[in-house]
């Protein structure tokens, strides 16, 4: 999402707030923090702290997984990408996640499971040593710290813009309810939340599309003035116009969707970002543990409907006062210009079918929705700042109770380097683009390392290390190698002199996880494998993976993942 | 077990789930009535149709479903 444009847009609010909207966003604050208190008493040991005692249902460990990745941020922008780019932007909701979803529950799960790991870093500690669990570790606490800030500061300016809310007023309101209810409930406290932000999201959200199809018409008379207000039909298609990079309003070859974003970056995000592993990882059982991913991709297959379908129905149904169509543009021409950016569709389409009352919901939904991901970030990197950072490296042999407290301590601490991470996007608001590309220089090589590792015996750990070193250094190379070479290096990276600025993540992904797998493979047939007996439970091939306890076919994972790969088919046949 | 907030807690996640949909619904629905019944509907698009009042009764419906069904019973305290 392109706040930084947000953030220059003119002063004037879009709405304000009722009574009755208030009462309902105070409710929500009373609500949570009532949690943080009332689940304080269940958070004494490492284990209940930093991983919710690992006894959270399928169902709840789903949600909460789905829901980490349901941010303000993902919901605005990704609905200011469905008005710019189509149907398109849907592909980040169904290729871009439900294969990777599936088989981190099918595949991946029971290694991380039944290793008894308490992080992604962790994994890579028992499976390829201390350096790989080191260069993982640092990273990603950097980088969920610097993405907390970034969340704090885009609620800031969504405040601001939609209610003129002051800035500092959102990022301390917002930072202290988070700070409070995960350092006294850690990753309880943040899931509650997260199940909590899930129906509010729904119950905030899902009304723009109800009536917004009410008034265009239906589904099919809103495709056709679609494409009568845009001049084409592309914008509802969502592979047929992906034949060639100057065929579709995003610039992109179906290769770098189908390779690229769905075949390495959605893996990398979902099997291996910790912050949603966290999740799966507080399942109370190995089926559950398998479930959760499962329940999560059937949720995540509905989600378009309150991100996309909103930003088409802009296209067809939004108006000026003057009744003629509202043309939104992006953020440096809206400041220019006075108009509407892209990144406001979602909060336009709120105001316009929403009074007050259901106002409230919608705003009190996209604050969760901001929350959480904070919480998110900030659970995340009290675990791997505890367990793979200072527990193994400054403070080994220190008693569970002192990595409780330091567990809330770095909670409080996080929050407070996010705070500082906000002020200083605020005063040098292209940072933001930065620490938002930061994440895609690990994630992809990260995926390489983790799955030759999960798949193949012979990865050595001098492999890993050096893998998933190559991988990350050609990624910053490539991102800066792009950014300071223009269009001419993107056409190289993206194999198109068509290629648009979003295909570069997806192929800079493809290489550099090409990248770390042939350096990873290379620099394993130089050095000593581990022996069968020391990769137990870590490897296939190496591991007898115990049964998840299911007896009938409607208890198995896999039919259920059957099922949603069926739907999830079917789908993009309906949509082709 | 509750689920969710720990053993031998007696609020379930689900509760809070319900507790919080159904609070929603008894603030909409009030409202929602007095704006359609009393000519005090806001100026948005599709008003004719009383959004606030009908999702007030889902909420209603939903989340005292919820609270209902994830009652904290006697018993449920202190459960292993």
């Amino acid at each position: 999402m392109n706040l930084q444009a947000l953030a220059l847009l003119s002063g004037t609010q879009l709405t304000h707030l009722a009574p009755v909207d208030i009462i309902i966003l105070l409710l929500y604050f009373a609500v949570v923090l009532f949690i943080g208190f009332y689940v304080k008493g269940q958070t004494n040991t490492s284990e209940e702290f930093f991983l919710a005692g690992r006894e959270m249902t399928a169902w709840i460990a789903g949600l909460s997984f789905v829901s980490a990745n349901l941010g303000s941020l993902e919901l605005m922008g990704w609905a200011g990408s469905a008005y710019q780019y189509g149907i398109l932007a849907t592909h980040w909701y169904w290729i871009g996640a439900i294969p990777a979803m599936l088989f981190l529950g099918i595949v991946m799960m029971p290694f991380y499971y039944i290793s008894k790991t308490h992080s992604v870093p962790g994994y890579l500690q028992l499976r390829f040593g201390e350096g790989a669990r080191g260069l993982s570790a640092a990273s990603f606490a950097l980088m969920t710290i610097l993405m907390s800030g970034v969340n704090m500061y885009a609620m800031a300016v969504v405040m601001q813009t939609v209610l003129g809310w002051n800035i500092t007023f959102s990022i301390w309101v917002g930072a202290v309810t988070v700070a409070i209810y995960v350092m006294l409930g850690g990753l309880r406290s943040a899931i509650i939340n997260e199940v909590l932000q899930f129906v509010l999201i729904w119950a905030g959200a899902a009304l723009i599309p109800i009536l917004g199809l009410i008034e265009a018409g239906g589904w099919t008379n809103l495709k056709a003035q679609i494409a009568a207000n845009v001049g084409s039909s592309d914008y509802t298609h969502l592979w047929s116009t992906l034949g060639t990079f100057k065929g579709n309003p995003m610039g992109i070859h179906w290769t770098g969707i189908v390779f690229g974003l769905g075949g390495i970056i959605s893996f990398g995000y979902w099997t291996t970002d910790f912050l949603v592993v966290q999740r799966v990882l507080s399942a109370n059982n190995l089926r559950s543990a398998k479930m959760a991913p499962i329940i999560g991709a059937a949720f995540k297959m509905a989600v378009p409907l309150i991100v996309i379908v909103p930003g088409l129905l802009a296209l067809a149904v939004l108006k000026n006062a003057d009744g003629s169509l509202m043309h939104l543009v992006p953020g440096d021409i809206a400041k220019a210009t006075g108009q509407h950016a892209y990144d406001e569709v979602l909060p336009l389409m709120l105001i316009r079918y929403c009074g007050p009352g259901l106002l409230g919901l919608g705003i009190t939904a996209l604050v969760a929705g901001f929350m959480s991901g904070m919480a998110g970030n900030v659970s995340a990197f009290s675990t791997v700042w505890t367990y793979d950072l200072y527990g193994a490296y400054i403070n080994k042999k220190a008693s569970d109770k002192h990595y409780v407290a330091m567990g809330r301590w770095s909670t409080v601490i996080g929050m407070l380097i996010s705070i500082m991470t906000a002020y200083l996007v605020a005063h040098a608001s292209s940072i933001m683009d930065y620490v938002q590309s930061l994440f895609s220089f690990f994630i992809a090589p990260l995926f390489g390392t983790v799955i030759l590792g999960m798949l193949w015996k012979r990865a050595t750990k001098e492999g890993g290390f050096w893998g998933l070193f190559a991988g990350t250094l050609s990624s910053i190379g490539m991102f800066a190698y792009v950014h300071t070479g223009g269009k001419a290096a993107l056409a190289h990276i993206a194999l198109s002199p068509d290629a648009q600025p979003m295909a570069e993540n997806m192929y800079r992904a493809l290489w550099s996880w090409i990248i770390c797998v042939l350096v990873t493979v290379a620099v394993s047939y130089m050095t000593t494998a581990k022996t069968d007996a020391e990769l137990n439970g870590l490897v296939y091939g190496a591991t007898v993976i115990p049964s998840d306890g299911a007896t009938t076919i409607w208890q198995k994972p896999v039919f259920w993942a059957c099922v949603v790969a069926v739907v999830f088919i079917a789908l993009n046949i309906i949509f082709f | 077990m509750a689920e969710g907030t720990g053993r031998g807690d007696a609020l379930s996640i689900w509760f809070f789930v319900g507790v919080m949909t159904l609070s929603y619904g008894i603030v909409l629905l009030p409202y929602g009535a007095w704006a359609w019944f009393g000519g005090h509907e806001a100026p948005t698009v599709l008003n004719n149709l009383h959004p606030t009042f009908w999702w007030g009764v889902l909420l209603t419906i939903f989340g005292g479903f919820y609270t209902l069904r994830f009652r904290p019973r006697s018993g449920d305290t202190n459960k292993v």
